[in-house]
């Protein structure tokens, strides 16, 4: 009974009309949930269906381009597999004037995923961005050096559609970015330690420029950036750039107070400097090693499936026309 | 020179060449002194689109890339231009142009309901793989188009109507062929849509593809006529019902090209 029932399943399995129902539901599974697992399922037995046809149907083996179509569909089912267990998708930040030194806020690995991060020490240089009327950002230019294999600096701009292309790793800029004070506490004891606060990202977060930076001893620094100029005009067309004149303001316990860059306010404990306004940028990392194949991969499919239908269509007739061309003055 | 203008002359042009394409349906001897080809006037009107068109481009620096006004009439245009040349090959087309003319009607009013302000051209669009990723998606598009209104004709017969206004044209075989040879190449030039736009997505995003609403409506357009060119080899269909598959398969990659981008808040804006 059993041997009957998986001989009539097998029977049907690699058939055109298993493939329709395949097909169905993965256009459902596509629309109503389109997620790892299910699609996974539906991939797996679209792949496994498409091996069987190859096996029972050899009319399909005979037409080479439509076989080497298929073949290309089930190589890039197996090279997305692949990718996924070895891809990396991950988010940092990084302050002007500093190099990356693998630290990723957060990250989306395969299972088999080595990490190489230590790998990709660039230094972010600094960025412009250009902005249309009503602050519609416009090209982003982000300068950015690191050394080559050999030791040699290296430099580039990125931006947008042009990512900084390290070690199999592909680094984004992110609309993520903005002003970084940089400030330096110094105990009673003489110990110094630096440290940017990334404020919320500007211009987006225009009126929320606040944030708190935590002492070596715990006690936390709550710091606002106060500009009194419209730095990115809606009115017309303009440019991210550090304002001409800010002050921040510094606020430990019921302490408080309002620096210039260059100035300090004293603190039980220690001295707070603020030294300087810097930018940062926030990035995307992402790594996926199946990445020229799978575009090969679908390149061929593609011009495969093109191949079958001009040599199929070259070889048929167009059926003739039953009847004539008569009294047709539309031609 | 104000683009409106030519872009109303256009519209114009269309109406008339809509209006002589469904002359077809209508009996020979009637209205016999107003019937014309309908290919002088798509062509005069697909002239006075392309100038609209150019104007607009010149002004505001890119192309019709931004707005739904744009993606309508660029479309329109493509549209347009697929079946112009189309039928210039192909007799059969000139007598199922009245098929396509609806889609061309619903994107021109379309297009007159929207904003025509110009919008603002991302960063991510400074790339020759927007103009890859529109021309093969146009061509997808068009070659659908024309596999629908081919595939009309045998659809229609089937009423005592149609049977009776189209019964002087090729038989049903002739359309079906036709309409299955362009669906075949349609699905070529959208698995090239989608390969390009991945590419693009790699760049301006950081990953190939993400199944975004736009993304998964795309990659349904796909199943959806792999599907209908599967059971046209499996099932041997009735021109009619393959003709009735067309229609559906271009409904959803209309609603993947314009409802899609319009009504998601997801971060692939597309249209939009």
């Amino acid at each position: 009974m059993t041997n009957r029932l998986a001989a009539r399943l097998t029977a049907h399995f690699g058939s055109l009309r298993t493939t329709l129902a395949l097909l169905a539901l993965l256009g459902g599974v596509v629309l109503a949930r389109p997620e790892f697992a299910p699609l996974t399922v539906v991939f797996v037995l679209l792949a496994a269906n498409l091996l069987a046809a190859l096996v029972v149907h050899p009319l399909l083996r005979r037409q080479l381009p439509l076989l080497v179509f298929h073949l290309a569909l089930l190589v890039l089912v197996m090279l997305v597999g692949w990718g996924r267990l070895h891809a990396l998708d991950g988010r940092f930040e990084l302050t002007q004037g500093t190099t990356f030194d693998g630290h990723l806020i957060d990250r989306q690995a395969g299972p088999l995923h080595s990490p190489r991060l230590h790998r990709l020490a660039f230094r972010h240089d600094g960025f412009e961005i250009d902005y249309a009327p009503g602050r519609k950002r416009g090209a982003t230019r982000n300068a950015v050096t690191w050394h080559g294999d050999d030791g040699t600096p290296r430099s580039a701009l990125i931006g947008d559609h042009r990512p900084l292309l390290l070690d199999g790793h592909r680094i984004y800029t992110s609309p993520n970015k903005g002003f970084a004070p940089v400030l330096v506490w110094r105990s009673a004891q003489g110990e110094s330690t630096t440290g940017a606060v990334h404020l919320p990202s500007f211009p987006m977060h225009e009126l929320r420029q606040s944030r708190e930076w935590a002492l070596p001893d715990g006690r936390a620094v709550w710091v606002q950036l106060q500009i009194d100029e419209t730095l990115i005009d809606p009115a017309t067309n303009s440019a991210f750039r550090l304002p001409a004149a800010h002050r921040l303001v510094v606020r430990v316990g019921e302490q408080r107070a309002e620096l210039a860059p260059g100035e300090r306010v004293a603190l039980p404990g220690g001295t707070l400097a603020y030294v300087e306004l810097r930018t940062w940028m926030g990035y995307r990392v992402a790594y996926d090693p199946t990445l020229p194949w799978l575009l090969a991969a679908s390149l061929l499919a593609a011009l495969s499936l093109a191949a079958h239908y001009v040599s199929k269509f070259r070889g048929e007739r167009v059926p003739t026309p039953r009847s004539t061309w008569q009294d047709l003055r539309h031609g | 020179m104000d683009e409106s203008r030519w872009l109303h002359a256009a519209l114009l042009l269309y109406v008339v060449a809509a209006w002589q394409a469904a002359l077809v349906l209508v009996p020979a001897a009637t209205l016999r002194p107003w019937r014309q080809s309908a290919r002088p006037w798509l062509s005069a009107a697909i002239a006075a689109h392309t100038v609209a068109l150019a104007l607009r481009w010149h002004a505001h620096g890119h192309g019709p890339f931004t707005t739904m006004h744009e993606i309508l009439s660029s479309n329109l245009w493509s549209l347009a231009v697929a079946l112009a040349m189309a039928s210039f090959g192909l007799r059969e087309l000139r007598q199922a142009l009245w098929a396509a003319m609806p889609v061309l009607a619903v994107l021109a009013a379309w297009m007159l309901m929207a904003d025509a302000r110009p919008g603002h051209l991302p960063p991510t669009y400074a790339t020759p793989l927007l103009y890859l990723h529109t021309v093969v998606g146009k061509a997808f598009l068009g070659l659908l188009l024309l596999a629908v209104a081919l595939g009309a004709v045998p659809l229609l017969r089937r009423t005592a109507w149609g049977a009776a206004r189209l019964r002087q044209i090729p038989d049903d075989r002739r359309f079906d062929e036709l309409a299955y040879r362009c669906a075949g190449f349609a699905l070529v030039f959208e698995s090239l849509m989608l390969i390009v736009g991945a590419v693009w997505a790699q760049d301006a995003w950081g990953r190939y593809w993400a199944w975004d609403p736009l993304e998964s409506w795309a990659f349904v357009t796909w199943v959806a006529l792999a599907a209908a060119l599967h059971g046209r080899a499996t099932l041997r269909p009735a021109p009619a019902v393959f003709a009735a598959w067309l229609i559906a398969v271009f409904a959803i990659a209309f609603l993947t090209f314009f409802g899609v981008p319009f009504l998601s808040t997801a971060p692939h804006k597309g249209a939009v």
